[in-house]
């Protein structure tokens, strides 16, 4: 080799010459290779959804490597609303989404206020007991909570309100599921704000639930917003309750999950609607993203390292 | 108790049940003030947390009940576990729960084989892109974006890419990796190969979340170590070795924890993959058998030990971790 290189300079042994003389140059190829790598692979699937939605149908068949879309068909985007109502799927998820996130957000800020600002006996282990909810698994709740909502249970010889297909039959696992993350993020950040602040508000007059909602909260709005958005991707993405508290009409508040899964079940051959479908339920959580990837990287590490 | 400040001074001018209400919240202690906001917190953890897991643990010590109106049938103590992981319920169940002899179609050892697996690649590759994440370069942002993205992609949907990307009829992918040997004709009704289809599905959803937490890990390294490192001749290679690596494990940790309780949960991704009969985790079989067959003591205690295993697991990673965190501090 080294002759070679001697005799007559190719290109490649020109560079492996220079980068033996310069090992940053390596690491900067090996830095652009992981780059494009992990772009194709995070970015691909997508593509995939994008080529089945645009081809038609039945010219679904024998795609070569790279794929690429036999035709060209976007009336698959307005057909996958015909075919079973998918906006109305994506609205209850909307719609339990929004509900979620606000009833996390006003019972995580009171939380949030007293781990975060108010010291008190038996503090810590009530803290460790809110955390330990998030590590069990869904399954470890679902009998009791599936046969509650379904009428089958009495709690202190009260027969409570059957739930079951009710907005109310996701929202209360929901809420409790993912606000142990909320109230950890609203913690830090309500603690964080001068003791001063809330004094001075005191002395004006406020009370002191009106000095956590009027003074801390505003001045926290970084952290709210982050575990708003938390709350709600985690809510939109859910599939366990989701699937499990209806029975999928989405008249009855069947969410995104029974919306993907109706064209799995009764229109098992349409591809391409189920690739537009998907494509229509990403874009929400896509835009989210790209608008609040901040508030999401900040979230996502805090609340995570925080324990 | 006093109306000396001001506030109490004004708000005696005006009555009325809200005014009174003020005032007693006013007047509580630190103490009793905390329990009072933490009340609605507390009451929703009850009703949806706490009541069903020791609901779910009674439930798991009694037989299950078939027919007749009642869910449950007479107090059978611990048979429920002791048959199940000696193998004696498997006939009743939709798929055995332990059988060594087909590991990748009995719940416990399938569900314990993607959660090692999954978490171990993803891993490596929430290191490589955090590593990535972690250099200056135009057009950071738009990368992370890019990485963040399936993290954030609805499970169904997650699920819909890649029965989509393995479908037989129309992936592009099975037929030459069935020529290679790799997978068979039909690759979502086989269990090995939907337990590898699976695992890819994860490390590409859930890797975003590691390299997000790593990420954080390397940018806490004081950046100072690195030209200590530099004038002690260190090369770029010996300087991750001997200053990143150990620096960031704590927080690698705390990923895969995280990630490991997520993955012995798994139930969306197998539904719509591939289906629960072809891949039974642990989770699957609780809601096939509540579900389908009404077995509520053997559900419960599938469910139960699901919990066990992950408190388990749990308890080991915070041993591991305060182990590396003596190390370094």
């Amino acid at each position: 080799m080294a002759t070679e290189s001697e005799t007559e300079q190719g290109p490649l042994s020109r560079w492996v010459d220079s980068s033996i003389q310069n090992p940053e140059k390596v690491y900067r190829a090996m830095f652009y290779v992981a780059t494009i790598f992990f772009l194709f692979t995070t970015l691909f699937p997508f593509y995939w959804l994008l080529v089945l939605a645009l081809t038609p149908n039945d010219a679904i068949a024998n795609f070569g490597f790279p794929p690429v879309p036999n035709g060209f068909n976007p009336g698959a985007f307005i057909e996958v609303f015909q075919q079973v109502p998918f906006h109305l799927y994506v609205f209850n998820s909307f719609v339990l989404g929004i509900v979620t996130t606000a009833v996390v957000l006003v019972l995580a800020s009171l939380a949030g206020y007293v781990f975060g600002r108010l010291d008190f006996p038996g503090k810590a282990p009530l803290m460790l007991l809110i955390l330990a909810v998030s590590y069990f698994p869904p399954a470890a709740f679902v009998i009791p909570l599936f046969r509650l909502f379904t009428g089958n249970v009495t709690l202190f010889g009260v027969a409570p309100p059957e739930l079951f297909n009710t907005p109310f039959a996701m929202i209360l696992p929901f809420s409790a599921l993912f606000m142990p993350l909320s109230i950890f993020i609203l913690s830090t950040f309500y603690g964080q704000i001068p003791d001063g602040l809330e004094d001075a508000a005191r002395i004006e007059g406020t009370t002191r639930l009106g000095a956590l909602f009027r003074v801390i909260v505003p001045l926290s709005a970084p952290g709210v917003a982050t575990a708003g958005v938390l709350t709600f991707i985690s809510v939109y993405n859910e599939f366990f309750f989701s699937f499990i508290m209806t029975t999928g009409e989405a008249d009855q508040w069947a969410p995104l999950v029974w919306g993907i899964l109706s064209y799995q079940g009764q229109y098992s051959e349409l591809y391409n609607l189920m690739a537009a479908a998907s494509i229509v339920g990403v874009l929400p959580v896509a835009i989210i993203v790209v608008v609040a990837q901040e508030k999401i990287v900040s979230g996502l590490t805090a609340g995570a390292l925080k324990e | 108790m006093s109306t000396s400040t001001e506030d109490d001074v004004r708000d005696t001018r005006r009555s009325g049940p809200y005014v009174a209400v003020v005032r007693w919240m006013e007047n509580l202690s630190d103490t009793q003030f905390a329990y009072l906001l933490l009340t609605p917190v507390l009451l929703l953890l009850a009703l949806i947390a706490f009541w069903p897991l020791l609901s779910t643990f009674r439930m798991s010590l009694y037989a299950d009940s078939l027919v007749g109106a009642s869910a449950l049938g007479e107090f059978v103590g611990l048979q429920n576990y002791v048959e199940l992981l000696t193998g004696q319920r498997d006939v009743v169940l939709v798929r055995p729960f332990l059988d060594l002899n087909a590991p990748f179609r009995s719940a416990l050892t399938v569900t314990l084989i993607f959660t090692a697996v999954s978490v171990f690649f993803e891993t490596i590759v929430g290191f490589g892109q955090a590593l990535v994440l972690d250099q200056e370069f135009r057009g950071r942002r738009w990368v992370r974006v890019a990485i963040i993205l399936p993290w954030a992609v609805p499970i169904v949907i997650q699920g819909m890419i890649f029965f989509l990307l393995f479908q037989p009829n129309i992936g592009f992918l099975v037929e030459p990796l069935q020529n290679w040997g790799v997978f068979t004709a039909t690759p979502l009704t086989n269990s090995v190969d939907s337990v590898i289809i699976l695992v890819v599905a994860d490390v590409w959803k859930t890797s975003a979340f590691m390299a997000l937490i790593i990420l954080a890990g390397l940018q806490s390294v004081d950046r100072s170590l690195y030209d200590v490192g530099r004038v002690a001749g260190a090369s770029k290679f010996q300087q991750f070795k001997m200053i990143t690596l150990p620096l960031v494990l704590p927080s690698v940790l705390v990923a895969m924890l995280f990630r490991t309780i997520g993955a012995m949960r798994v139930y969306g991704i197998i539904e719509t993959v591939s289906g629960c009969n072809t891949v039974p985790s642990l989770s699957c079989l609780v809601v096939s058998t509540f579900r389908g067959s009404r077995m509520y003591g053997t559900s419960a205690a599938i469910a139960f030990i699901t919990a066990a295993l992950i408190g388990v697991v749990v308890s080991v990673y915070i041993v591991k971790y305060a182990d590396t965190e003596e190390a370094s501090g």
